[in-house]
């Protein structure tokens, strides 16, 4: 296409173009670098947030790796395979437990550890070390709780308190816990003790809920795919769970993985919105150009000439804009990131991170050439004469150009993909913006039709303001599309990012089970399970009493192949899950395929599988499931499905099986109440005392604790949406900054026709009203659809339409794009006429 | 005599790159009622300059300016614009139509402004008076160069200003246009009494004027 250009011509000619100063350049310089600075800086916040996750992970984690056994310790050979690859090794046991005063009793997540706690980090005390606070004195073993956890009992530094039957004195509070994502979703505070100190408590052992963890310091260098694979292959099938610093957050890998999709989703929608910046910029910067473009072509320019000329001035001036953009986009986080910081709760790590800036670069040249060569390639077909007219562009570029456009588009896209680390999101998304600008592109060809329509009515006689406005709009050479566009996809894209997070609080209020239970009673033993039962429906103030026999497992295979690769991820797999047995359906069971076994059945091991994730993970009657239950291995045949339902915080089991397939293992029972919430204390404190091994959990805490993780969330989207809120905001502003010219101009004759200058901002007003409601009435229907796609397709999370979200974003976007319309009218209204005029003479 | 337009020891001053530019050097004059002047001049003498005083488009340095006996510079932005009303009409060299508005919406807009009734009716006349009566629908960028210059004069011309400012209204356009766009406005002018101020290179047309002035170096000289 550039065969036999002078590029030395075309280099002199544009410079020669830019000598005059930058004066004219000022607005696509503006645009394209709040464009480029948009994308950087998002991009920098998302490369924070995942630095920070990935950085933290060892200590979050605390250790390189982790293995992880449910309801054991670590076998020798475990142990030393451990010893073998691993520079340093710490136990630690967690469990659940009541932690009980004279008066006063609560739950707590406990967590034992030995003396090498904590292997990585520090643990915040109030006062004193780790090892003085566990210490033994006067006999009594020391503890560390929080804060939260000693004040809900009365606990003073000193104080003694109870774990099973063991005595603990309250060495200090623990005010941080270095490796904390273990705690994960736990339920209740944490308390922390030595493990041999448990000895006596009566707390550990068979059949009770516990878990053990082995942090692993490995030698620098170590292989941390390869070691993974070798401890799975060697005692995956026991129950061995792997997880090292690169996944470090065990138990909020959902949380995790869902921050991370919406990060990817953040930096593009902060790509769309920059892009749209860049795009409007380059647009408006060409069409200022015509008039010069039809003198070099009255000169003899020949088309390749003038490409050459503009494209090497586009080059040169978007090259200024991207460094100022960088500077912004990395001067954003840096100075921001402190504040940021404290509103995370996770660590986030603020820095310089150059691949964000690259990539931010790299969208902004390609953008800015992309939308150059379009209106370019149009004027190079168009005659000299009809440029000077500025007539209505209605050609098409040429074929070879097209080809061009295609191949950056390309770019773009790969680009995007590449970046993004996650083609399906990247290709959705932009599938999304696609379709977004051409019901944009309908809705601006709409308005236009309509302008023209309204301009014909009699009530526009006798009114030159509305006039006005009608006439840019539905008139030659209008702005009207191009500003529906750019400002509808931002104000889509913002609307999208705020369906997600009002969607993400408002599940919180919304999934909280109203006919949840008042209690979950855990570790009930065999001998105490009759009295107990009996006890609780004795009461008038309990209106429903469940229990089941449960033990924990984890599945291992699938007919023979790893459960992992038949399933992937799938949650039912990726940890042990509760298993109950009974040996007839328990009261209320639907059973929705196959048969239950016969009553006192004592032949091969049969399971009856919940059947919703059944059908999720393509299990058929007939499969047969290799479970690890304590360490042994039971193979169970899939012989039923029956439906669970998981949604309220009742009782449910993936798994149940016949008694005989598990008889003699060590098993404890689960019960749940449902009480009145007056009742709620006394029941916790009679059953306690009558049984005190037996742990209650209270729904409304493991439920504000489920809040606080999705809270989480919560802070992180509102700061994402924050992050592209305020650069669409800021780019919208550049928009308005690109039109000054033209209103310049319009004000000007309008002046001279004797128009006072709130009459002509009072146009210039309902102008952008008229734009700005056909593109927020697209943008809410954009939020719709593209809240829905996110939420169900990538997150996994129901989605509700939030009218109020959806209104206030897209009014407040067109209240923010008018304001900005109207600040940049200011100017082209103030200034003298002739100042104008003799500038177009 | 009954003066329209007075000025004295007007100056113009302009910040341009290399500082402060002086391009009126203290211009007293008076236009009298009905009268027609023609300002001529070397290119860069001032003249627009100096028309865009008169038209309250640019504000002078120093000196006064008044036009029907109000003190042009005691008036505001929005002042200027509404005194402009029923009061003058302007003609460029450029024209200076508004792109995205059709011929008659054009000549339409002054009448609007200034609350007329009858706007488009008036404005379909006078489009029809200067030979355009056919073609009000179209929009600037679909007329030739001397369609847009008689568009430009119906818009000036249509509120019945009493003083009309013309720029070198035929200097972007061929002889004949130019002959046919002179008619029109000394037409215009003999049909409703205006006054006329009129920039121009020609001497030709100068010459149709009832006074010449004569501008050199931002300085009214002998003519
Ligand atoms: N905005 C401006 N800043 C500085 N100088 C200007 C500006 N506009 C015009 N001039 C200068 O003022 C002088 C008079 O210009 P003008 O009134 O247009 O002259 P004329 O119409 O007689 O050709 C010229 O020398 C011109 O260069
Ligand atoms: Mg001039």
């Amino acid at each position: 296409m550039m065969r036999g250009l002078d590029w030395r011509l075309a280099l002199r000619l544009a410079l020669r173009d830019l000598r005059g100063g930058l004066a004219g350049f000022r607005i696509l310089i503006l645009c394209l670098a709040l464009g480029v600075g948009a994308i950087a800086a998002v991009g920098m916040l998302r490369s924070a947030i995942e630095g920070g996750l990935s950085d933290q992970g060892a200590i979050i984690l605390g250790g390189d790796a982790q293995m992880n056994f449910t309801y054991r310790f670590a076998s020798d050979p475990e142990k030393a395979w451990m010893a073998a690859h691993a520079r340093k090794v710490s136990e630690v046991v967690e469990f659940r437990s009541m932690a009980v005063t004279a008066d006063d009793r609560t739950l707590t997540q406990v967590k034992a550890v030995d003396d090498a706690w904590p292997l990585l980090g520090v643990a915040g005390l109030d006062q004193g070390t780790v090892a003085a606070a566990l210490g033994i004195q006067n006999g009594l073993p020391g503890a560390l709780m929080e804060r939260v956890l000693a004040d809900r009992l009365g606990l003073k530094v000193g104080d003694t308190f109870k774990l099973g039957l063991q005595s603990f004195r309250l060495g200090a509070i623990l005010t941080k816990e270095p490796d904390s994502a273990t705690a994960g979703l736990g339920f209740g505070p944490r308390t922390v003790v030595r493990t041999a100190d448990l000895a006596q408590s009566g707390l550990i052992g068979p059949g009770t809920l516990f878990e053990t963890d082995y942090r692993l310091i490995l030698p620098p260098g170590a292989d941390l795919d390869a070691m993974k694979a070798e401890a799975e292959t060697a005692f995956g099938d026991k129950g061995m769970r792997w997880s090292d610093r690169r996944h470090a957050a065990v138990g909020v890998e959902k949380f995790v993985e869902r921050l991370g999709s919406f990060l990817i989703l953040v930096g593009l929608a902060g790509l769309a919105v920059g892009g749209v910046g860049v795009a409007s910029a380059v647009r408006a910067f060409m069409e200022t150009r015509m008039a010069t473009i039809a003198t070099l072509k009255v000169l003899g320019a020949e088309g390749r000439l003038v490409m050459g000329i503009y494209l090497v001035q586009v080059g040169l001036i978007a090259g200024l804009g991207v460094a100022i953009g960088l500077a912004l986009g990395a001067a954003v986080p840096v100075l921001a990131g402190s504040l940021i910081a404290s509103l995370l709760p996770f660590p986030a790590q603020f820095g310089l991170y150059p691949a964000p800036l690259l990539q931010a670069a790299f969208y902004g040249l390609v953008t800015g050439m992309l939308f150059a060569l379009w209106p370019l390639s149009q004027a190079v077909r168009q005659g000299a004469a009809s440029l000077y007219r500025g007539a209505a562009a209605r050609v098409w570029p040429r074929l070879a150009h097209l080809g061009a456009m295609a191949g950056l588009l390309g770019l773009f896209v790969g680009g995007a993909v590449w970046f993004s680390g996650s083609a399906m999101l990247a290709l959705g998304t932009l599938g999304g913006v696609f379709a977004a600008l051409a019901v944009l592109a309908l809705a601006g060809f709409g308005l236009r039709v309509l302008a023209r329509w309204l301009a014909r009515r009699r009530f526009v006689d006798g009114r030159p303001g509305v006039r006005l406005a009608l006439a840019a709009i539905g008139g030659p050479r209008s702005e009207a599309l191009a500003v529906v566009l750019s400002l509808g996809l931002g104000l889509s894209v913002l609307a999208v990012v705020g369906q997600i997070d009002a969607n993400f609080r408002a599940s919180i209020a919304r999934d909280l089970p109203s006919r949840a239970p008042s209690f979950f009673f855990i570790d009930i033993q065999d001998a105490e399970l009759q009295p107990f039962l009996a006890g609780l429906k004795a009461n008038p103030a309990v209106s429903k009493v469940e229990n089941a026999p449960m033990l924990r497992g984890l599945m291992t295979k699938i007919n023979g192949r790893k459960a992992r690769d038949v399933v992937g991820d799938h949650w039912v797999v990726t940890g042990d899950r509760g298993i109950t047995f009974a040996d007839t359906p328990p009261p209320g069971t639907q059973i929705t395929a196959g048969a239950w076994w016969p009553k006192d059945y004592t032949g091969p091991a049969q399971v009856s599988f919940a059947a919703t994730e059944a059908a999720e993970m393509h299990l058929k009657l007939g499969d047969k499931l290799t479970l690890n239950i304590l360490g042994r291995d039971i193979d169970a045949t899939i012989t039923s499905f029956r439906k669970v339902d998981f949604s309220g915080a009742g009782m449910g089991f993936v798994m149940a099986l016949d008694p005989a397939a598990v008889a003699g293992a060590p098993h404890t029972s689960i019960a749940t109440v449902y009480a009145t919430p007056e009742a709620e204390a006394a029941i916790l404190r009679d059953t306690s005392k009558a049984y005190p091994n037996v742990t209650a959990i209270s729904v409304k805490e493991a439920i504000a604790r489920a809040v606080e993780a999705l809270g989480t969330i919560a802070t992180a989207t509102v700061l994402a949406a924050g992050a592209v809120l305020v650069t669409g905001v800021v780019v919208l502003i550049g928009g308005a900054a690109a039109g000054v010219r033209a209103r310049m101009q319009e004000a000007a004759v309008l002046k001279v026709l004797g128009a006072t200058r709130l009459r002509i901002l009072a146009s210039f007003a309902l102008r952008s009203a008229l734009t700005g409601a056909a593109a927020g009435l697209v943008a809410i229907l954009a939020g719709g659809i593209g809240g829905w796609a996110v939420l169900r397709l990538v997150m996994d999370l129901p989605y509700r339409f939030e009218p109020v979200s959806a209104g206030l974003i897209v009014l407040g976007g067109m209240g923010a794009t008018l304001l900005a319309g109207l600040i940049f009218a200011l100017l082209p209204i103030s200034v003298r006429p002739a100042q104008v005029l003799r500038g177009s003479e | 005599m009954n003066t329209v337009l007075e000025m004295s020891k007007a100056r113009l001053t302009l910040k341009g790159n290399a500082g402060p530019v002086e391009i009126l050097r203290g211009i007293t004059l008076a236009v009298a009622a009905g009268e027609s002047l023609a300002l001529i001049g070397p290119s860069g003498s001032g003249k627009s300059s100096l028309l865009m005083l008169m038209a309250g488009l640019e504000r002078a340095s120093g000196g006064s300016v008044s036009a029907f006996g109000q003190d042009l510079t005691r008036l505001d932005e929005d002042g200027l614009a509404r005194f402009r009303r029923g009061n003058m009409g302007v003609v460029f060299q450029s024209f200076h139509l508004i792109p995205t508005m059709t011929a008659l919406e054009n000549v339409a807009v002054p009448l609007e402004i200034a609350g007329a009734p009858d706007a488009a009716q008036r404005a379909r006349e006078e489009l029809a008076a200067v030979g355009l009566g056919a073609r009000g629908g179209h929009y600037p960028s679909q007329l030739s160069g001397g369609e847009q210059q008689r568009v430009a004069l119906a818009r000036a011309s249509v509120p019945r200003p009493k003083l009309l400012l013309a720029d070198e209204p035929t200097g972007n356009l061929d002889a004949a246009n130019g002959a046919a766009i002179m008619d029109l406005l000394f037409g215009l002018r003999d049909r409703h009494g205006a006054t006329l101020v009129m920039v121009t290179h020609a001497p030709e047309l100068a010459a149709r004027c009832d006074r010449v002035l004569r501008m050199a170096d931002g300085r009214l000289v002998a003519a």
